[in-house]
């Protein structure tokens, strides 16, 4: 098991195009969204700066990328060219390939996290308490999971060519819909409805709730753990159906 | 090492009755069987006779329709966990973008009983290439990496589905080489494959496979005598064709007259031939030829199926 969760991380990191899309990607698009904007102006009815708001979002958005991008593509092809098959025949349990997955995915999203928030600390000037800077650290790793079960389910839902697009969409989706790339409060009323139970929104939220000193919401809370449910299930669901397949 | 291992009346391998279909097809049907301890076994067929799906329900990827499947006693999974069992898939895909020594260093962390993974190279042959990347191999080399993986640790059963698929006839002769000492060790070795002549030199147990059933089980040498049917056509002048006689040419299975023409199967066919010349006959256009391992299966099930009707 610990063999395969670092022969995956051993092949993540190899892996210069996806290393910069998850780890360094994020921090870029940070610049861009947040570099010309002053410390002053507020998100409406958050009380936070642009930077500090789109800090957040862009660190959930770097470990959504880390965690969906990588897994549900590999899979999806692993299970196409019989390498999952191969496994079943050694002394790894069955859940162990998406646990290596999963785990080699987690610590690729840390320094995702982590580069987004020393960008936004030195060239943005964002100052936090050290509480918070630790839980926001803990929740977005933590909230990441929900995704990292989504990319799995993904990799066992369709195979080879399909993979591809319906992870796009499904990761394009999250991220705009979530507000991961901009403020859901310039989205119109009907979009911000649908907006606040997209389970990428309620992530964000978790991590903008820490920044203002207050308590996440329930509701929030509610969502990314039925989510995490349904995409486990899922997940399970379909794993179990191509084990009976193979 | 556990105390069923030392048991040899548990046997390695056990159908009871096993079947399994894909929709209309029968892949596999009722298929009884029993491995022991070191023997070298080949499940010889045809494309399409069953031998992957028997290996994938003797491995626990597949589960039976009905029938018991089971391995040392246990069930296949049980018994691949305890790390006895090492496989060789033809569909067994590898993991891309990572080296050889990384792909077999990590078969070695999985198996209980593991060897050193330099050891586990140069045995399968692969020591050369252990720094290349698993996605820029020949599809020989892929093998001996799949044989690699297969034979990482100290299991008591090794399992090849097709295993020289994409090797020249070098790496072939050594790769049956290494198959040979596997077994000198006391392992029990299964493969499959669709050529007579390897299941003759590797294996003293060959199990033939038609249409998902045992249709034969012996040693090479007997299969090879039931395979070894060979087919004759000649002509005769008219008026010289008697049936009664041709008929009571030795080793003969089959015989058809239309008009002058005779077509004969012979499971000697020299001696056939020697025969008939013994007759004082004058054959014309004599043609002998050998039946392909597929034909041959189909003689053997016709004749199977003339005997129990």
């Amino acid at each position: 098991m610990n063999g395969l969760i670092r022969l995956e991380l051993t092949r993540a990191l190899r892996n210069r195009k996806f290393l910069f899309f998850s780890v360094l990607y994020p921090s870029l698009l940070f610049l861009l969204i947040a570099g010309s904007a002053d410390s002053t102006s507020k998100v409406d009815g958050t009380g936070l700066t642009l930077p500090t708001y789109m800090m957040v979002s862009m660190a959930s958005f770097g470990a959504l990328t880390a965690v969906l991008m990588g897994n549900s593509e590999r899979i999806a092809k692993e299970r196409e060219s019989g390498w999952v098959r191969q496994l079943r025949l050694t002394t790894l349990p069955g859940r162990g390939y998406v646990l290596a997955k999963t785990a080699s995915a987690a610590v690729v999203s840390l320094p995702s996290i982590v580069i987004v928030f020393a960008v936004a600390a030195v060239v943005k000037d964002v100052r936090l308490d050290a509480w918070q800077w630790l839980a926001l650290t803990g929740a977005i790793w933590a909230g990441s999971l929900v995704f990292a079960a989504l990319g799995v389910a993904l990799g066992y839902l369709a195979s080879g060519d399909a993979v591809r697009p319906i992870t796009m969409i499904t990761y394009f989706g999250l991220s705009i819909l979530g507000g991961l790339w901009m403020p859901t409060t310039s989205f119109p009323s009907w979009l911000q409805d649908i907006a606040k139970w997209v389970p990428t929104h309620a992530y964000a939220a978790l991590g903008q709730a820490i920044e203002q000193s207050q308590a996440p919401h329930a509701k929030d809370l509610v969502v990314l753990v039925v989510s995490f449910a349904l995409f486990t299930g899922g997940a399970a669901w379909l794993y179990r159906k191509d084990t009976l397949k193979a | 090492m556990t105390t069923t291992a030392l048991n040899t009346t548990t046997p390695v391998v056990a159908f009871d009755q096993v079947s399994k279909s894909y929709g209309s097809v029968r892949a596999v049907d009722g298929l009884t069987l029993a491995l022991h301890p070191g023997e070298t076994v080949a499940l010889l067929g045809p494309n399409g006779a069953g031998k992957s799906t028997t290996l994938d329900l003797l491995l626990g990827l597949k589960q039976p329709d009905s029938g018991t499947v089971g391995l040392f006693g246990t069930d296949p999974r049980s018994a691949i966990v305890a790390g006895r069992v090492g496989a060789m898939l033809q569909s067994g895909g590898l993991m891309d973008e990572v080296t050889v020594a990384e792909l077999v260093r990590l078969a070695c962390d999985l198996h209980p009983r593991p060897y050193k993974v330099a050891d586990v190279l140069s045995r399968a042959g692969v020591t050369q290439i252990a720094d290349r990347k698993v996605d820029k191999l020949s599809g020989g080399q892929a093998q001996r990496v799949r044989f690699a993986l297969a034979t990482a640790g100290d299991s008591d059963l090794i399992v090849l589905d097709e295993p020289t698929t994409g090797m020249d006839v070098t790496t072939r002769q050594a790769f049956w080489a290494t198959m040979r000492e596997q077994a000198a060790q006391g392992r029990t070795v299964l493969f499959a494959t669709h050529y007579l002549e390897e299941a003759d030199a590797i294996a003293d147990r060959v199990l033939v496979l038609h249409r998902g059933r045992l249709l034969a089980d012996g040693t090479a040498a007997e299969i090879k005598a039931k395979a070894g049917v060979r087919r004759i056509s000649f002509d005769l002048a008219d008026g010289t064709v008697d049936e009664s006689v041709l008929r009571d040419l030795p080793f003969l299975t089959t015989l058809a007259v239309s008009g002058r023409t005779v077509r004969i199967q012979s499971s000697d066919a020299d001696a056939t031939v020697h025969a008939l010349y013994g007759l004082g006959l004058y054959p014309l256009g004599l043609e002998v030829t050998g039946l392909g391992l597929e034909q041959a299966f189909v003689a053997i099930t016709t004749a199977e199926e003339a005997r129990t009707s």
